[in-house]
């Protein structure tokens, strides 16, 4: 895998993109992964990190937004115990998953 | 061990474990009694329970903190401690009144213990965390003067570094913020005030900094990362910490009387307040990433790294989930409470602790790290611990959530005691994870002792 300055600079971008999108601007961030992607090439560094932004938030947009409407569609709008599991649930996995996007922030920063 | 003088620490750290324990033994009791409600009644009544529950994490924290300062101030000062005697009086007189304390607790009804302490005198008492007479207030006030004016000497007269000053600013607001329990006002909005002035100040304000120095401590002597990067996260950190702790204290101020403005100033600066919580979590990640040894204490590691995650997920999300104030409308003073309560005194600063001893304990036994045994051991402790404490956080989650909507978002609202018994297997079930979490601590306190093959200290 060959690597450059300007690589590991758009490999730390999108680790970042990918954290922000989990936080405080979500779609904005997922729109300019996307575009990142187009703009590295196969077998790099940048292009590893921008596809793993991409695949944790489709995972994330999954397990958050289908999984708690499954619940909600499951469990009834008006029952305690579909919000007791969506917040629960919601919360601890969407905590997980920032955590996640941190580490490989870091290890992104880190050259590696 | 550089110093001699660092091996008063133990002593606090021994102290510090066992409180631990009496503290667990109490929370498992209470857990019982929110199920049977006449566990051990009349004897050990629940209110009483929980006071001994909060007041033993109080006092064992600040053994602790003693502890930790005490071991790190001389090294960080690269000399002996300016009067070790000072700090073993200071600690017999800490260890004796604070059971005295509690044993007036559990055997002078509450009422009694106020007479017999003289309250009337200067009324203290009575106020959740700071239930202690007032003459050991005044005794904790003392130890904790004897206590700074110890460290401070020690680094006013040895090498000034930004982890030793932040731990100093961080004790020294500790004593300072403790002052404002002594002031009780008649009307009960302005107590409030003053009281979060104690507790949140000391939660969410200065012990981040007194967490945030004993974590770059750890950081520092276990990955050997330079010192300068390592104190300019520290600066961040802290920065962020007051910048978004201070006017925080506005979250406790909703619904109790106090004017509207406090909605808006509580909801905005404690939104920010995760961010140190996860900026600590970045640059412990960061620092053992940059680490320039693998250093033969590998529990001391896990731990620094679990206090990190684990304070972000307690203190942070968990602070986050119910700090807005229109959440905060139906959340106030229930379960999520007491979901976030535990998670973020367990993530933020008992695991600090356990970190600093740790690292600690083995140098002052005369080894670079626990042996293989003894290590994993501690690392099984450390997890078992540590899931118990999300069990317990997800299921007072659950709990809460589930009080929130019958008691208060329903249209049907039920009665405060008939929801209790809708939380029945959330209790039940949290309970087990609180048992599971005592079989980790004496785990961990057996750990200590374990025999088995010395690990090899490569550097």
């Amino acid at each position: 895998m060959k690597t450059d300055r300007s690589q590991m600079k758009r490999a730390s971008n999108a680790a970042l993109f990918s954290l922000l999108n989990l936080t405080v601007f979500p779609v904005i961030s997922f729109v300019a992964l996307l575009f990142m992607y187009l703009k590295t090439e196969p077998n790099t560094i940048d292009r590893y990190y921008v596809a793993l932004g991409i695949k944790t938030n489709v995972f994330a947009g999954v397990a958050l937004i289908v999984m708690t409407t499954l619940m909600i569609v499951l469990g009834g709008f008006d029952s305690p115990w579909t919000w007791v599991f969506v917040v629960s649930y919601f919360v601890f996995i969407h905590a997980l998953f920032i955590l996640f996007a941190t580490w490989a922030l870091i290890n992104a920063f880190m050259d590696r | 061990m550089k110093y001699e003088s660092q091996g008063i620490a133990k002593m606090y750290f021994i102290a510090a474990i066992g409180l631990f324990l009496g503290q667990i033994l109490f929370g498992v009791t209470m857990g019982l009694q929110y199920v049977m409600g006449d566990f051990l009644f009349p004897e050990i009544p629940f209110n009483v329970a929980r006071m001994v529950h909060t007041n033993l994490l109080i006092v064992w924290l600040l053994f602790g903190f003693m502890g930790s300062a005490y071991y790190l101030v001389p090294e960080e000062a690269e000399r002996e401690l300016f009067a070790p005697w000072l700090a073993k009086l200071m600690f017999w007189i800490f260890l004796v009144a604070g059971a005295l304390t509690i044993l007036g607790y559990l055997l002078v009804p509450y009422a009694r213990l106020a007479e017999l302490t003289m309250n009337d005198l200067l009324p203290t008492m009575g106020r959740e965390f700071l239930e202690q007479p007032t003459i050991t207030k005044i005794g904790i006030v003392i130890v904790a003067l004897a206590f700074i004016f110890n460290i401070g000497m020690t680094i006013l007269q040895g090498r000034k570094t930004v982890i030793n000053l932040v731990l100093l600013t961080g004790l020294v607001g500790l004593a300072v913020f403790f002052l404002f329990s002594f002031y009780n006002p008649d009307n009960i909005v302005l107590d409030k005030y003053f009281w979060w002035f104690v507790v949140h100040l000391w939660v969410e304000g200065v012990w981040e900094l007194i967490m945030a120095s004993l974590l770059a401590y750890v950081l520092i002597k276990v990955t050997g990362v330079d010192r300068e990067v390592i104190e300019k996260w520290l600066y961040i950190i802290i920065a962020m910490a007051l910048i978004s702790g201070l006017i925080g204290t506005g979250h406790h101020f909703f619904w109790i009387g106090t004017p509207g403005y406090w909605q808006w100033l509580g909801s905005i600066f404690s939104a920010l307040e995760p961010i140190p919580f996860f900026m600590m979590t970045l640059f412990a990640f960061n620092v053992v990433n940059k680490r320039r040894r693998d250093h033969p204490n590998k529990a001391a590691v896990l731990w620094a790294l679990g206090t990190a995650v684990m304070a972000f997920l307690g203190a942070g999300v968990w602070g986050f989930l119910h700090t807005l104030a229109p959440v905060n409308y139906y959340t106030h003073g229930t379960q999520i409470t007491a979901a976030h309560g535990h998670m973020a005194f367990y993530g933020a600063y008992v695991m600090v602790v356990l970190t600093m001893i740790s690292y600690s304990m083995p140098l002052m036994r005369g080894k670079k790290a626990a042996n293989e045994t003894a290590q994993k051991l501690e690392i099984r402790a450390f997890w078992m611990m540590t899931l118990s404490m999300v069990a317990i956080t997800l299921l007072l989650t659950g709990a809460g959530i589930m009080q929130v909507y019958l008691q208060r978002y329903s249209e049907d609202a039920m009665p405060f005691m008939a929801v209790q018994d809708e939380l029945v297997n959330f209790y039940w079930l949290r309970e087990i994870a609180g048992f599971t979490f005592l079989a980790g601590l004496l785990l961990y306190i057996y750990s200590f002792f374990a025999k088995g093959r010395e690990v090899a200290d490569v550097e």
